[in-house]
């Protein structure tokens, strides 16, 4: 019987043509606005690593005197000072075998060049972390691996590289215990990471949250040796004088980020112990002046909410869109009521032939799901056409603005229930008639 | 004489269609009158003046990794080799760029002592550059003076710290009330800094700050490793000296990466992607969405106007003339278009407020809600003329004729 209705659907759609274009070309501009505002959406606002969200907490720590505002909802700053980085990287917390792994991160940079001079030189950021981090934000590698804790310790000069500075500079080869020259320091290669397929950067979201991944991973502790200046924001509450940069690791200036795995709601417990105890040792100090001591630790999709980074004006066009499509439905609505009835002559005769009202709804329905679909799919491209222009006018939104499988999938599903929702009403009209009236005129 | 009466009667019979017409009318108004408002909201801020003459400056960065040059006097080489180069009007090394939504920012005060009122002075956006600064700028002093060579300090952190600055009229406004900023004295941190010069307007490296017009100019230069320059030229040559100047500087010396060459307006372009974004995908849905509503006005008097061949036949046939024909089309659909849009008016002035509510954006302009509601009426009853003009050409014959 479906493959009946599916036939006389296509019938009428064929005796029709143009109102069926019209409909067909309503549904998919509805379709393809909504599918290009909603997609950039479902990506900003993905869960970046679905296996772990749960168990990575970024840490917050208000080491301000009291009468100080910061920005943020609560009023914590959203990075922590080098001091506090560090002794919290270095604390060993929890049962022997059950240590809670954390890293310290921040941005740097430097001048990529090779001996050879075929290369020009380039600019590349760079992230200084822990070499938990790779584990942590389940980052694999192609070619060797992480740094060891010797090297760590010792702050010896080596680097991870990405999969695309290693075909940039060696072509994708096994570059394990090759020399590259970041300004005038000459680092060996220790690893070289996979793809990192993440839309946000959800380690660090301090200079835009969409904005590429570091292509050079380096040891922490090359931070102090180095001298490295930091490529990331820094915010300060209060007045420092900092000019070397021993100033700048003693003061309160707030610049790198902190990141802890938390396996179970115990760690969690232990950890937000360790903090309290941690920061009213350091009041006690007299290292800040605060009645309370105030702290927070927030798990990948909770700290992704309260950066806000889905933006506002992604928001309302994705509310303008579905009332958008509305229009759409409404206008296909319209449409559909006019070839619905002007067909109820033969309506009329079928219902009289036996055909009950049930079987006349269905057959309806199952023609508007067919225009639904029809729209559903060329929605799809018009929404492509959208999502190009979005990459075109912004860059940054280059690997935000696409369609993944779950959007594609559920493009042509939204536009065939939302025409099923704007037919249902018509079908119904149409199988309620009386056949005895269009018997009579006939 | 409208024949209003029996018209609305038989809107009543075939409510349907009616209804559905008239939520596309209504939600087109609150949406079109709510998106042209965002729209001329986000235009406004994108061509606001910003002081700078945006189209003759473009800028770089300088990221030196060669440790045998004295950085600080290598730059101010290069910046006077590029003065020279024809179609420069000036160039200046400066710690940031204005407008590129990169830069610095500290607060003012009025004593040297930090209080802990909460009273912490005023904040502004500040960037260190030589005496080429404001020229190189394209900006001019409105009252005192501009740098002199001697003003500029050289810095390493034993010596003395700046003391004068050349500052934005709205900040000296904000920390002095009183208007009479010109030669006071304000605290950077310890420093006391005299206020020698002021300008009209420049803003600040972000223009969404709170206090995107607070800037400051302080002539200091400082060894980095990350410099930034900016160059003012002749706007015909802007794009030429641009594509040479990475070449000239690395002729010049080669232990650096000269990169991130940008026009100042491209800058600001940048920055504002997301507002710019916004403003097009705004546009194409008021577009489309004005074009569905046209369509579906279009077709549903179509329809209306097949249902009703023979009625029309039959007014024909009893002496209607062709402009009453229209007119019952023209009337119908001003009927079913002003209830849309007294109800669109009411839905876009709540519409306004929720996105006010939620989303930092002004309140509504109900001029916006009038110029729409203007728009769609002749939207609608263009929409509506063509057919109902070919409703007016059917015969009166087709009245006597059976199906």
């Amino acid at each position: 019987m479906f493959i009946h209705y599916v036939d006389l659907a296509w019938r009428s759609f064929k005796r029709t043509p143009l109102v069926s274009i019209v409909m067909v070309s309503a549904i998919a501009v509805g379709i393809g606005i909504t599918m290009t505002s909603l997609s950039v959406y479902h990506m900003m606002s993905m869960d970046p690593i679905p296996s772990k969200s749960d168990k990575l907490f970024a840490v917050q720590l208000n080491t301000m005197d009291d009468g100080n505002q910061w920005w943020t909802d609560d009023n914590l700053p959203q990075q922590i000072t080098y001091k506090d980085a560090i002794a919290l990287y270095q604390a060993d917390i929890g049962q022997a075998g059950m240590k809670i792994r954390k890293v310290p991160s921040t941005r740097t940079g430097f001048s990529v060049h090779m001996d050879r001079s075929t290369t020009k030189p380039f600019l590349e950021s760079t992230r200084l972390t822990g070499r938990d981090f790779f584990d942590m934000f389940e980052l694999e590698f192609e070619y060797g691996g992480a740094w060891s804790t010797q090297q760590e310790k010792s702050a010896a000069p080596v680097v991870v590289i990405s999969h695309s500075l290693n075909q940039k500079l060696f072509g994708g080869a096994n570059s394990i215990g090759k020399v590259i020259n970041l300004d005038e320091t000459k680092f060996q290669i220790v690893g070289v990471t996979k793809h990192w397929d993440i839309h946000t950067k959800y380690y660090d979201l301090t200079n835009g949250a969409f904005n590429n991944t570091e292509n050079l991973f380096i040891p922490v502790s090359l931070l102090t040796t180095m001298e490295l200046p930091t490529w990331g924001n820094t915010n300060g509450w209060k007045f420092e004088e900092v000019n070397t940069h021993q100033d700048k690791l003693n003061s309160e200036l707030l610049w790198l980020q902190f990141w802890a795995e938390l396996d179970s709601h115990e760690q969690v417990q232990q950890f937000e112990n360790y903090l309290q105890a941690y920061l009213q040792e350091q009041g006690s100090l007299g290292r800040f002046d605060r009645r309370a001591q105030q702290f927070a630790v927030r798990d990948v999709n909770t700290w992704l909410d309260y950066n806000r980074v889905v933006s506002q004006d992604n928001r309302i066009l994705v509310g303008l869109s579905f009332m958008f499509l509305i229009v759409c439905l409404a206008n296909i609505l319209g449409l559909l009521l006019g070839k619905f009835l002007k067909r109820a002559p033969e309506i009329g005769v079928r219902r009289a032939l036996g055909a009950n009202k049930t079987q006349v709804f269905m057959q309806h329905l199952v023609e508007v799901s067919m225009l639904g679909l029809f729209g559903g799919i060329a929605g799809i491209g018009i929404a492509q056409l959208g999502l190009w222009g979005v990459r075109q006018s912004y860059d940054y939104y280059s690997a935000l603005a696409t369609m993944d499988i779950s959007m594609l999938v559920a493009a042509p599903f939204i536009a065939v229930f939302s025409c099923i929702l704007a037919g249902m009403y018509p079908a119904w009209l149409v199988c309620k008639t009386a056949p005895a009236i269009y018997l009579k005129t006939q | 004489m409208l024949e209003i009466k029996p018209i609305f009667n038989s809107l009543l019979r075939s409510k349907a269609g009616a209804v559905m017409l008239l939520v596309q009318i209504a939600i087109t108004v609150a949406i079109v009158s709510n998106a042209a408002f965002i729209i001329s909201d986000r235009i406004a801020y994108l061509h606001q003046d910003t002081g700078y003459p945006e189209h003759e400056i473009f800028s770089f960065s300088v990221v030196t990794f060669g440790d045998d040059v004295d950085r600080v006097q290598k730059i101010q080489e290069n910046v006077r080799m590029l003065r020279n180069v024809p179609g420069v009007i000036n160039a200046v090394s400066l710690t940031e760029i204005p407008l590129s939504g990169s830069g610095s920012a500290s607060s003012f005060s009025l004593s040297s002592e930090p209080d802990n009122s909460g009273q912490n002075g005023v904040r502004a956006a500040y960037v260190m550059g030589d005496e080429h600064s404001l020229d190189t700028l394209g900006v001019e002093i409105a009252q005192g003076r501009n740098f002199t060579a001697q003003d500029v300090i050289v810095f390493d952190s034993e010596g003395p710290m700046v003391n004068v600055m050349i500052a934005s009229k709205p900040f000296v406004d904000e920390i002095f009330p009183s208007g009479d900023g010109l030669g006071k004295t304000v605290y950077f941190g310890n420093n006391p800094i005299k206020i020698i010069g002021i300008v009209d307007k420049m803003m600040g490296p972000w223009l969404k700050d709170r206090a995107a017009e607070h800037f400051v100019i302080m002539p200091l230069v400082r060894d980095s490793r990350f410099q930034k320059v900016l160059v003012r030229a002749h706007p015909a040559q802007r794009s030429v000296i641009m594509a040479r100047v990475e070449q000239l500087m690395l002729d010049n010396y080669d232990k650096r990466v000269i990169t991130n060459i940008r026009a100042l307006d491209k800058a600001k372009a940048d920055y504002n992607a997301e507002d710019i974004l916004m403003m097009r995908m705004l546009i194409v849905i008021i577009v489309v969405l004005v074009l569905v509503t046209a369509l579906g006005i279009f077709g549903l008097t179509v329809f209306n106007i097949n249902k009703r061949t023979k009625q029309i036949g039959t007014r024909r046939a009893l002496g209607a003339r062709k402009s009453d024909i229209i007119r019952y089309f023209l009337v119908e659909n001003c009927i079913i278009c002003l209830v849309g849009i007294s109800i669109g008016a009411i839905a876009a002035v709540y519409l306004g407020q929720l996105l006010l509510l939620h989303y930092e954006l002004p309140a509504l302009d109900n001029s916006f809600i009038a110029v729409t509601i203007v728009l769609v009426l002749c939207m609608s009853l263009l929409s509506v003329l063509m057919p109902a003009y070919k409703a007016a050409n059917i015969s009166p014959s087709i009245a006597t004729r059976s199906v």
